[in-house]
């Protein structure tokens, strides 16, 4: 423990005779804590260990633990004997069998008004015993960010991930072991305020696929249609000369072959960066990541690609197989729609691009939105992903000397049995 | 004028020596600088070269930015030798000082070893900006292009090289708001970082301020291009000082007899009853352009008003991004001087349905259109006329002198056009609506 500051933890052994009744006030001595750990494998929650060495005497010894200016649960603090614990039930009898020492933890008392707790610790002999004081500390924690250096054609990045501890917990920590979920425990010291950021992990060449996704629900459908950008030049000018990114981004499988799949990756935020083939690089961009198990994906969203021009029309809306009832009304119909999607990629290199198309439902009595619909005609694969929602996986070659690559997808469908 | 200074102290910690016995070994100067200015967000990164003299052991490596807006999270420093020799342990921003980090490096050599310390900062910027300057006869334009940097980053940058990145790059947090924060990675459990100033708000006042001095305006100088994953990025020749609160202004292309269409619009429901001028061309080689796109940016256009070199001023417009090989059509602003005047000349409704109570369940509108279209310049023109209809049940007949016609969407056509020097053409159009239960019919017959 460190004395230097007010904001301290406190640990008093009070030696209790058995004729004193309130016996808080004997000060018997200040152990000072032997080992301590830093427990970050729970992203909500700091678990600190500590270990002391309490001198016990025969019989009820009274340990007081109490605490100013930093912030400890007081229903998580928790006392293992290490040298002559307590064993357990079912192992008792054999212990006292064998003649083993007993240092058993006998209850727990918070005194009113304070941040404080007494234990009440029965010892069967004179120790000087090791114990595991254990409690959950607020307001520090860990942050994982990852930097990642793409190769100039974008098949790998060098994958870097750094630890950020932030102690704001008002307790200094000369020196502790501080253990993540994976990994080796490593030595660290943190003082109150400070932040510390170190590397754990670095992947060199890690594959990487380079994804571009136009979803029909997010994007603008047609970039001449765009309103125009609010401009004092507006009236003069101006106007819808806008472009509409299409969303670029990263995917890293946390898998042995992307050199990666020990362990799942933390979330935090990730900057990307690219080697510029001078010897240095460029930013790409930047995304925050989840938490993502062992074999499966991170997609690090890095920037809108502009060379990439998705123009999407509804060419055909039209009712079809109209019924009415006896007063004429329309009660139930089916659709015909038409929708054309131009692609044009601009690039000098390949892509495959995305398209995601919604076919939307209708409120049924089961299911939220049912997806009544079939396709009458459509020029390319798709995958459907749920009931209204399809993927198109679309391969543009590079643009040519004689102008970009065009593809066009072309959807006709009907949405069945639709109600007004 | 704020003087910003980044010092670099190296700390050697010799083994058994307690942490207050320090010893100052070095302060290295900046070798070499390079900025990367990205204009879709207010971030550049900076790359330095540095000589650090190290000793065997374990050093200590102070940072401190004070006063300018670097994101304390984004610091990295890379050995460029001995890489294998040299641990860069620890990065720790210690308690109760802002603006400063130490680096913990253990250190297999002894000696000068060359390091490279990045970092994002705030407060440089760069945007590109056009001029055009139409021939008399506005067939052809010489177009201009620039870009200005200017540094409001708080700290002067001496021979720096200077390159900008065109693209449009996602960020999760403002460069300038990072560098405010009194804790470099925040506290456990804050949401909002902490921010004294807008940024917008101070980048709008220095701006403002910056827009009152004349910009520098250097030799020209060869800009290189070259594109990057999503992004160009354009290298600027040689290097640039540019001192914090100034800006450079350099020449990116000139290009002249870039051959152009002067398109004119006409759509009410996006320009009201006006006609609107458009400059098209296309961004590749047979308009002498096509090398790299161009980044958007405000264009300028002026004409040639005589021989002796007057010119008269057209108009500007916002430039978007153009890929190489796309076709641009700037628009300059309503014009007079071209005008289009649909008439509606005849209406008629028919084929009346009733249902079983004699009751109206469906009806055509059939509306004859005369569109009177005229050129008052002295120069050929293009004119595109949009027509919308609110509904997916039409048929539509046309008649008389126009170039093309074609369906834009399921409710919207266009009607192509052009015209000679001083000329007028008139067309016609039928339009039929279905409506009610002639809709069924409608769709009957058009399957």
């Amino acid at each position: 423990m460190n004395g230097k500051r007010d904001k301290i933890l406190a640990i008093l052994l009070l030696l209790v005779c058995s004729a004193i009744s309130q016996a808080r006030i004997k000060l018997v001595a200040l152990p000072e804590r032997a080992a301590t750990v830093i427990r970050l494998d729970n992203p909500r929650a700091t678990l600190i260990e500590e270990e002391r060495v309490l001198t016990l005497q025969e019989g009820v010894n009274k340990v007081d633990f109490s605490w100013k200016g930093v912030s400890i649960d007081a229903d998580s603090i928790r006392l293992r004997p290490i040298g002559h614990p307590d064993p357990p039930p079912q192992l008792s009898a054999k212990a006292e069998a064998g003649g083993a020492g007993k240092v058993t933890l006998l209850s727990v008392s918070y005194p009113p008004g304070e941040a404080a707790l007494v234990w009440d610790i029965s010892s069967d002999s004179d120790y000087a015993e090791t114990v595991r004081i254990s409690y959950l500390l607020s307001n520090i924690d860990r942050l994982i960010t990852y930097k990642a250096i793409a190769d100039k054609p974008e098949t790998y990045v060098d994958l870097k991930s750094f630890l950020v501890l932030r102690n704001f917990s008002g307790e200094d920590f000369d020196r502790a072991r501080v253990l993540l979920d994976y990994g080796e425990a490593f030595e660290q010291g943190i003082d109150h305020e400070e932040t510390k950021r170190m590397l754990f992990l670095k992947a060199d060449k890690v594959p990487i696929t380079k994804v571009w996704t136009f979803d029909a629900a997010k994007l603008p459908w047609d970039p001449e249609k765009l309103p125009a950008p609010a401009s004092p030049d507006a009236s003069r000018g101006g106007g819808e000369n806008r472009n509409v990114g299409i969303p670029v981004s990263y995917r890293i499988v946390n898998n042995a072959n992307s050199k990666l799949g020990e362990f799942a990756l933390w979330g935090g935020k990730a900057r990307l960066f690219q080697d510029d083939g001078h010897d240095s690089t460029i930013f790409l961009g930047e995304d925050v990541t989840g938490l993502v198990p062992v074999g499966e994906k991170m997609e690090l969203y890095i920037g809108d690609s502009r060379d990439i021009v998705v123009t999407q029309r509804k060419m055909t809306d039209a009712q079809i197989n109209i019924r009415r009832n006896n007063k004429d009304k329309i009660i139930l119909y089916d659709t015909d729609e038409v929708i054309t999607a131009r692609i044009e990629n601009f690039k000098d290199s390949p892509a495959i691009l995305t398209v995601i198309q919604h076919i939307p439902g209708q409120p049924a009595a089961t299911v939220r939105q049912h997806g009544e619909w079939d396709m009458e005609k459509c020029n390319m694969k798709y995958k459907k992903k749920d009931a209204n929602t399809l993927e198109f996986e679309i391969e543009l070659p590079a643009r040519t000397e004689e102008g970009p690559a065009v593809k066009e997808l072309k959807m006709h469908y009907h949405r069945r049995n639709v109600r007004p | 004028m704020k003087r910003i200074i980044l010092t670099l102290l190296i700390i050697a910690v010799m083994a058994g020596v307690s942490r207050g016995k320090v010893d100052l070994v070095t302060l290295p100067s900046r070798d070499t600088v390079q900025l990367t200015i990205y204009n879709s967000a207010d971030m550049t990164l900076v790359r330095e070269g540095r000589a650090l003299t190290l000793k065997d052991g374990k050093n200590k490596l102070q940072f401190s930015w004070v006063n300018t807006l670097i994101d304390p999270t984004s610091l990295e420093m890379l050995p460029k030798a001995d890489a294998d020799k040299i641990d860069i342990a620890d990065l720790t921003y210690p308690p109760r000082v802002r603006n400063l980090g130490l680096w913990n490096i253990e250190s297999g050599v002894s000696g000068e070893v060359p390091v490279e310390i990045t970092y994002l900062t705030s407060g440089l910027s760069w945007r590109a900006f056009y001029v055009g300057t139409l021939t008399e006869d506005e067939k052809t334009m010489r177009l201009q292009g620039y870009v200005r940097v200017t540094n409001n980053s708080g700290e002067d940058y001496e021979n720096a090289q200077t390159r900008l990145i065109v693209g449009r790059v996602h960020i999760l947090d403002e460069i300038a708001e990072l560098a405010r924060r009194q804790y470099p990675y925040g506290r456990p459990g804050e949401i909002a970082p902490l921010s004294g100033v807008s940024v917008r708000g101070l980048d709008r006042r220095v701006k403002m301020e910056m827009e009152e001095k004349i910009a520098w305006a250097g030799a020209p100088k060869e800009i290189r291009k070259e594109g990057l994953s999503e992004y160009f990025l354009y290298t600027i020749e040689g290097t640039e000082t540019i001192p914090t609160g100034w800006s450079k202004r350099l020449l990116s292309f000139d290009v002249d007899k870039v051959p152009v269409v002067n398109l004119y619009k006409y759509e009410e429901e996006r320009y009201g009853n006006s006609v609107v001028r458009f400059l098209g061309f296309k961004n590749d080689e047979e308009h002498n352009l096509g090398d790299t796109p161009i980044p958007g940016g405000m264009l300028k256009v002026y004409r040639d008003a005589d021989n002796q070199g007057h010119l008269s001023y057209t108009g500007q417009s916002s430039f978007k991004y153009i890929p190489v090989d796309e076709d641009v059509e700037l628009n300059l602003g309503s014009v007079a001087n071209v005008v289009v005047e649909p008439k509606l000349v005849n209406f008629e409704t028919e084929n009346y349905r009733f249902n079983h109570r004699g009751n109206i369940s469906g009806w055509d509108e059939i509306c004859t259109f005369k569109v009177e279209v005229k050129n008052t310049r002295e120069i050929p023109v293009k004119i595109e006329i949009q027509r919308n209809f609110n509904t997916p049940y039409w048929k539509l007949e046309k008649g008389g002198n126009f170039d093309k016609y074609e369906k834009v969407d399921l409710d919207t056509v266009k009607f192509t056009l052009s015209l000679e020097p001083r000329s007028k053409k008139e067309f016609e159009y039928t339009l039929t609506t279905y409506h009610g239960v002639r809709q069924e019919d409608w769709k009957k017959a058009s399957r």
